[in-house]
């Protein structure tokens, strides 16, 4: 056993302590952070802000788009279109059918001379 | 381009696409399906809700008036072709031409007359509300269209018909 073998293991912790702090001061010199850009904390503080602040002009558009992939919101949107356009086409289509048989029997009945 | 925009107008383009589709669909199937099935008194079953009793009467009654309605068809357009033929042969009216155009005029009236009477037969063989409804469309397609004109000219010109 190692640890028993010491017979004063305070003291070692000691003096590792102190090669660690004069390692890293030998680092720290060895490698100078580079200066910090103009502003640089208010800006990081401004990215913070901006990051928290919630979702405001142009980002509606993405929220949009996030909805439109949803896929309930498109297959009910789909569904209602159909719907729609079924409804819309028969009453169309009931509509025109009839115009088209008053016009035959007033061609029938009441030529165009006598109108 | 923003990638969402593309979403969107996408999705526009295809929505639209899904309505547009869905509706001539369902018109033309609609249309087709209804046409089949009609005949020259389609109109009169469907829109004045007549039963099939009713609807026999006013058959017999239409089927009576054809042959009617043919020969003053055939005699106006013999009239018809008799005033193109004067008209065609001089540069004035002439007392000829003049005849011509009354007689044809008389024959439209005689024709017209008879038309309005098939009318109120036609209304009487319905139920009451119904052939007043028929009767008041009938006579607004057949004279109001006339009225329509002579209004139209009469704001025109700025005199009215039959008002001295």
């Amino acid at each position: 056993m190692k640890e028993n073998m010491n017979p004063d293991p305070g003291s070692t912790r000691g003096s590792a302590e102190a090669s660690d702090t004069r390692f890293r001061e030998v680092l720290r010199a060895a490698r100078p952070s580079p200066s910090l850009p103009p502003r640089f904390q208010e800006n990081v503080w401004r990215r913070i802000e901006e990051a928290e602040a919630p979702a405001k002009s142009g980002s509606w558009l993405d929220a949009l788009a996030a909805l439109v992939l949803r896929p309930r919101f498109a297959y009910a949107t789909v569904a209602a279109l159909v719907l729609a356009g079924v409804l819309l086409g028969t009453y169309q289509g009931a509509q025109t059918v009839k115009q088209t048989e008053q016009a035959r029997y007033l061609a029938v009945v009441a030529p165009n001379s006598l109108r | 381009m923003n990638r969402s925009l593309v979403i969107l107008l996408g999705a526009l383009a295809l929505a639209a696409a899904v309505f547009a589709g869905s509706y001539f669909v369902s018109q033309r199937a609609c249309v087709t399906t209804m046409t089949r099935s009609a005949d020259d008194l389609s109109w009169l079953r469907d829109e004045f809700h007549l039963s099939d009793a009713e609807m026999a009467r006013v058959r017999q009654l239409h089927e009576g008036y054809m042959p009617q309605c043919a020969k003053m068809c055939a005699l106006i357009a013999a009239k018809e072709t008799e005033v193109q033929t004067v008209l065609a042969n001089g540069t004035n009216v002439t007392a000829e031409a003049q005849k011509k155009l009354t007689e044809l005029g008389e024959l439209r009236a005689q024709c017209q007359a008879q038309m309005i009477q098939h009318f109120v037969t036609v209304s009487q063989a319905m139920p009451p509300e119904q052939g007043r409804r028929y009767l008041a469309e009938m006579k607004k397609i057949t004279l109001g269209s006339h009225e329509a004109i002579e209004q139209s000219m009469s704001d025109h010109t700025g005199h009215e018909h039959g008002s001295n």
